[in-house]
Parts: C-alpha cells; structure tokens; sequence
C-alpha cells in the first residue's frame, strides 16, 4: 500500500463528490439516472460526515428533488419523469431532512403511499408494481419514522414478517426463506431498532455471524464464503454498533481496507482495491469509517444511515454503540 | 458498480475514449428522451412498445421504463388479444428477460418482470384445461434458474426465485427432489452456503411434513457434515450448517458424540480455528443444557477446556480476539 493511501483523503472526495453532477457527458451518468436521488442522498450524507456539507448547492438539490415529486402516485420518482419509489422516497425525505427542508413535501400525500405499499403478510412493495423485500420494508418504517408517522403503521403485522425472515444463523434474508445476507440484516436490525423490537433477534448468533464476515485481509464479505467489498463495511458494521457488538471486528485492518480502495487521483472509493469507484461506495466507505472511529468524521447514526446529531436533534436516536473518535 | 477494473488512460487516449462514447451518448439520450416523451403523453402503440425493448437491452435497470411495457402490455396489447395470442405474448416476454438476465444475472428489475409475467399467464389452452399453459411455464421456470445456478451458484437473485417458483406453481414437485438438487449443489461445492441453507429449509419442511423420518434423517445429515469438514474444515458454510443441525442441544448424546468427533478432528488439525470455536459453542451448551446429568468435576473441566480453547482462538484468529474475550469473561461469570 502506498502512503497516500494510508489517511482519508478527505479533500479529494469532496472534490469527487462535487464532480459528479459535471459529468453529464459521460454515458454512465444518464444510464444511471433512475439511481440519481439515490446518489444524491449518498453524496450528501458522505460529504456531511468528512464535514463538508456545504460543498453542493442547497438551492439546487432541494429544487431537483422537488422536480421528482410523482404528483399521481403522491410520492418521488429517482430522476423528473421517473415513476414514483418507495427507495426514491426514503433519499428524497432523507435529503429534505438534511437541508432543513421538508416543508417542501406534502407528508399526507406521502404517508398515504407508503402505507398503501404494505401487503397481508406485512413486508412492503417497493411500487405498486409489487415487486417485495425487506428493503422495502425498512424504506417504510424509516421514512415513517423521520415523518414523526410511524403511529400509523401495523407495527405486529410487520415485525410478524421480519420474524419469518429470521433464519437459524441469526441473520436475515430478502424476503421470508431467503438466505441470511449483510445488507439484509441491516435493513432488518435497523428496522426492528426503529420498532423498538430487538428483542426479536437472536443477538447472540447474529453477532456471531456478523464478526466472521471479517476476512484476513481485513474486508467483510456480505455471506460466508463470498469477497469483501466496501459496502459491507455499513452493512456489517452498522448492524454490529446497533447489536453493541462493534468490537467483535479487528478495526485497524478493516480501517486499512477501505482506505486501500481509495482512487487516490481523482477521488472516491471503490467496492475494493484497484476497481472503478462510485458514490455509492464512497458513501459506505466514509460511514463505515466514521463507525470505526476514524479521526475527522462527523459520528454517522447506523440505524438511519444519516448525521447522529441531526437524528438526535430530531428525538429518534436509539441505543446502539458506535467506536470512540479517535484524535489524529 | 462492483468489480469494475480502474483503468489509467492517457490524456490522448481519454479523448478518443469519450469521442467513441459520444456516439453512443448521443443515441441512448434520442432513446431516453423518446420513451418518457411516449410515457408522458400515454401513448400505448405497438411502436412504443418496441421502444421500450430498445431502451431495456441498452439500461435493465431503468424501473420507470418497465413500468410503461406493463402499462402497455395491460391496457393495450392483452384486451386487444386472444387468449392464445396473450399466451404467446408471455412467452416472447419470458424470452427477453431470458436473454437480460443472461448479460446482467442480478438486476431486480428483470426477475421483478418475470414473475409478474408468471403471473399474468391466462386460462387455456381450452375450458376443460384451464391451468395447461401455466402448468408448462411454470415448470420450464425450473430448468431457466437452474442454468443461472450453474452460471453462478450463489446467485441470490435466482435462489429467491427458485423458492418462488417451487412454492407458487400450479403443478407442485415433490420437496424431495429439492433435497436431491441440494445435495448435487453442496457435492459439486462444500462451500456452497446458499445451498446449505437451502438444504435446512427443505428438510425443515420434510421432517414437519412427516415425509422424511427427523431422527434417521438427521443422522444422514452428520455423516454428510463430517465428510465436508473432513475435506475442508477451514470452510465455514459447513460450520454453520452443522451448528443449525445440532440446534438448541437438547439431545445430550448427540452434542457428546459430536464434540467427540471435532475432538479427533481437531487432534489431526490442532490449529482448526472452526474445530476450536466449535468446541466452545458445544461445550457451552452442554455446560447451560445438561448440567445436572454433569458431575462437579465434568463441569469444571468443560470450563477449563473452554476458556483455554478461547485463549488458543485469540492467538489463530485476532481479528475476533475481543469476541473470545467476551465469551471468555462469560463462561467465566456462568460457571
């Protein structure tokens, strides 16, 4: 590893981030359209946590993500003109949330949504074109959550699904009978830490099966026996600080990891060493920073992947154990 | 983006990269903008059907554009065709995701569409064989997620729709065979974990169903465990697996013999760190479950073994010393 890799090269990301919405004559940015709100909500939150959350013009997001509103379906599209999605939902309230304006969203419109996206078994459809997961489900409860509406919701009749999604490694799984995987568990943990229910997870086991994702070279993988990735570095870890069980994964080489998929020229980090890198991976790679305590950071809260002091301000922080900031 | 090589173009060579793509660019933009301007203005044509196929092959994941081929399937294609023409058309839609998936065998959107065309097969071929057509989709559904479980084995796209295939066709196939395909999967690779996982859903519903017999079964399972941690005892699926077979412990016997048996595993191997977590997992069953049937002596020496084994792992495997370390105070606290 070179030494430039060895820090966060905060300034370079920053300058990565600030560059993506001038890439506009590259193919990859229009194919890539229907992730647009997606991006711009991983980009903010990246450049909120290194500090920097200045560096894109409010003015502009707020006026894009307003531009998405599908006023048929009462909810946001990913890009104008793109059908409304309950993904696209979460990144626009989530964005709004951050830039101290969610005066721009007609909440009874969206609740409305949401909720009408919840089947007889209790996991949620991501449109109405019905395509389930648990995903989705977190996607509701969360956006529900930050809405101050989560009243509304059947809260038996969906943690009933997340409980069928349960399986005997501790884990859990896209849809009831799927194979335990880490973005899965996440969605899962983080939707049940909302809930208050993480008395339904066997903390024991899933702890155990969350700190063997940790490879020798320091990365996590997302299933037993597969390659680590970035990403996962969030998904692991984020599952991990809300069980309190962060320490059970060697920091330091994990830390080493993600600073090794730097694009030490341009910026970004990629889904691991000497790949192409993307803002979804630079999100991940800064927030599973920021959870391992990485000097500089703003702290991250796991459970809604969002600033901690912004979700604390807002009286929704729950328990959950990140590592101590580290001093430079 | 995931294993995307990074690759360092020279200033020349970017140019003329980007010229090329400029072609490119400029086309997918005329498609782009074509299709949302047809959606917009609700325009369900046979062309803008053609469109968006057009679009699908150059972006799979383009939801909005999906959406609108249902939407035109739906409102204008169907109520204007037979029953058989529909049929047809069902098929021909199976065929392009077939080849989609083929190039791109993990985006949502393309099984998403699948199933909603499992799902849209009308009655027919004639009244008195109302479920004929779906019975022979369904059942070819089979054979297509097999060759994308060959492709790759761990696809989780296509186990998902392997499940639900198996659990919603009309015509259903006797879960055994699921057990024989699970066992073709996991002898092809011991580190195969989705099939093991599979294996445990399958079973789960055999001993429940009463078509297997739990006991004499289960035995069949730790002959087949044993084997595959024999052959490779660094392979943590087959770890796992075996500890979802052990369960809870309720049977003394069994987590006897079993421990036994990582026992001689672990004496060829002495640095097998799953032979050691394993152990303590075992031991510290038999220490919560079975204490009375323990004398004060076997208990003490099952914590002793415990908290040495625990000192041994943070020594072979230190990035999950804290984990040891914890367990350790716990065993320590317990007994």
């Amino acid at each position: 590893m070179s030494s430039s890799t060895s820090k966060l090269l905060i300034p370079l990301h920053v300058q990565y981030i600030q560059s993506l919405g001038e890439s506009k004559d590259d193919l990859l940015y229009h194919l890539t359209a229907h992730l647009r709100m997606n991006a711009i909500y991983w980009g903010l939150t990246a450049l909120n946590i290194m500090q920097h959350k200045d560096a894109l013009s409010r003015t502009e997001m707020i006026d894009f993500v307003v531009s998405c509103w599908d006023d048929e379906a009462g909810a946001f599209g990913a890009h104008p003109d793109h059908d409304a999605h309950l993904h696209a939902t979460l990144s626009a309230i989530q964005i709004l949330i951050m830039q101290d304006a969610l005066d721009r969203v007609d909440v009874d419109r969206v609740v409305k949504f949401i909720l009408s996206l919840q089947q007889p078994s209790g996991v949620f459809a991501g449109d109405q074109w019905g395509e389930v997961d648990t995903r989705f489900l977190y996607c509701a409860v969360n956006a529900l959550s930050l809405l101050g509406r989560l009243h509304e919701l059947d809260v038996e009749k969906t943690v009933g699904y997340l409980r069928q999604c349960r399986n005997f490694d501790g884990g859990f799984g896209a849809v009831a009978g799927a194979e335990s995987h880490a973005a899965m568990v996440f969605v899962c943990t983080a939707a049940l830490a909302i809930l208050d229910r993480l008395d339904e997870i066997d903390q024991e086991t899933l702890g155990w099966w969350l700190a063997e994702r940790q490879l020798p070279n320091g990365g996590l993988n997302g299933r037993p026996e597969k390659l680590e990735d970035v990403c996962y570095s969030f998904w692991v870890l984020s599952s991990m600080s809300i069980l309190k069980k962060i320490r059970w994964v060697d920091a330091d080489k994990l830390i080493g990891f993600i600073l090794s998929a730097q694009e030490t020229e341009h910026g970004g980090i990629a889904d691991r060493p000497g790949d192409q890198p993307d803002v979804f991976h630079t999100h991940f790679g800064v927030a599973g920073l920021s959870l391992l305590g990485y000097p500089g950071l703003a702290d991250l809260d796991p459970v809604y992947c969002m600033p901690a002091k912004i979700i604390e301000r807002m009286g929704l922080r729950r328990d959950w154990e990140a590592l101590p900031r580290k001093t430079e | 983006m995931h294993g995307v090589k990074r690759v360092r173009y020279s200033r020349e060579a970017l140019e003329a990269k980007k010229q090329k793509e400029q072609a490119k660019l400029k086309e997918y933009l005329s498609l782009n903008d074509d299709v949302l301007a047809k959606r917009n203005a609700g325009d369900w044509s046979k062309d803008a059907f053609d469109l968006t196929t057009r679009v699908l092959h150059a972006n799979a994941e383009f939801y909005t554009v999906w959406n609108y081929r249902r939407d035109i399937l739906i409102n204008s294609i169907f109520p204007n065709s037979s029953p058989s023409e529909v049929h047809d058309r069902i098929g021909d839609e199976l065929s392009v995701t077939t080849s989609l998936l083929k190039q791109h065998p993990k985006v949502y959107g393309i099984w998403n569409h699948r199933r909603w065309c499992l799902a849209n097969i009308p009655d027919g071929p004639s009244d008195t064989d109302l479920d004929g057509w779906r019975k022979t989709i369904w059942n070819k559904e089979l054979y297509v997620v097999e060759k994308m479980l060959d492709a790759d084995a761990r696809n989780f796209h296509a186990w998902n729709y392997r499940r639900y295939v198996l659990a919603n066709m009309p015509m259903k196939r006797p879960a055994q065979a699921e057990l024989v395909y699970t066992t073709r999967k996991i002898e092809a690779n011991f580190s195969n974990f989705s099939a093991w996982h599979q294996r445990s859903k399958v079973l789960t519903s055999l001993w429940e169903g009463g078509q297997l017999d739990p006991h004499k079964s289960k035995e069949e399972e730790f002959d087949l465990v044993k084997n595959a941690m024999y052959t490779d005892p660094g392979d943590q699926s087959v770890w796992i697996y075996h500890r979802w077979l052990v369960g809870a412990g309720n049977a003394y016997d069994i987590l006897q013999r079993e421990i036994a048996s990582i026992q001689e595993l672990l004496d060829e191997q002495p640095d097998s760190k799953w032979c050691m977590e394993s152990l303590v997992f075992y031991k510290r069953l038999l220490l919560r479950h079975h204490a009375r049937q323990l004398s004060e002596a076997d208990r003490l020496s099952l914590t002793q073994e415990c908290l040495r084994l625990l000192t041994g792992l943070q020594d072979i495997d230190p990035n999950r010393r804290q984990r040891y370390e914890d367990l350790a105070a716990d065993v320590k606290k317990i007994n």
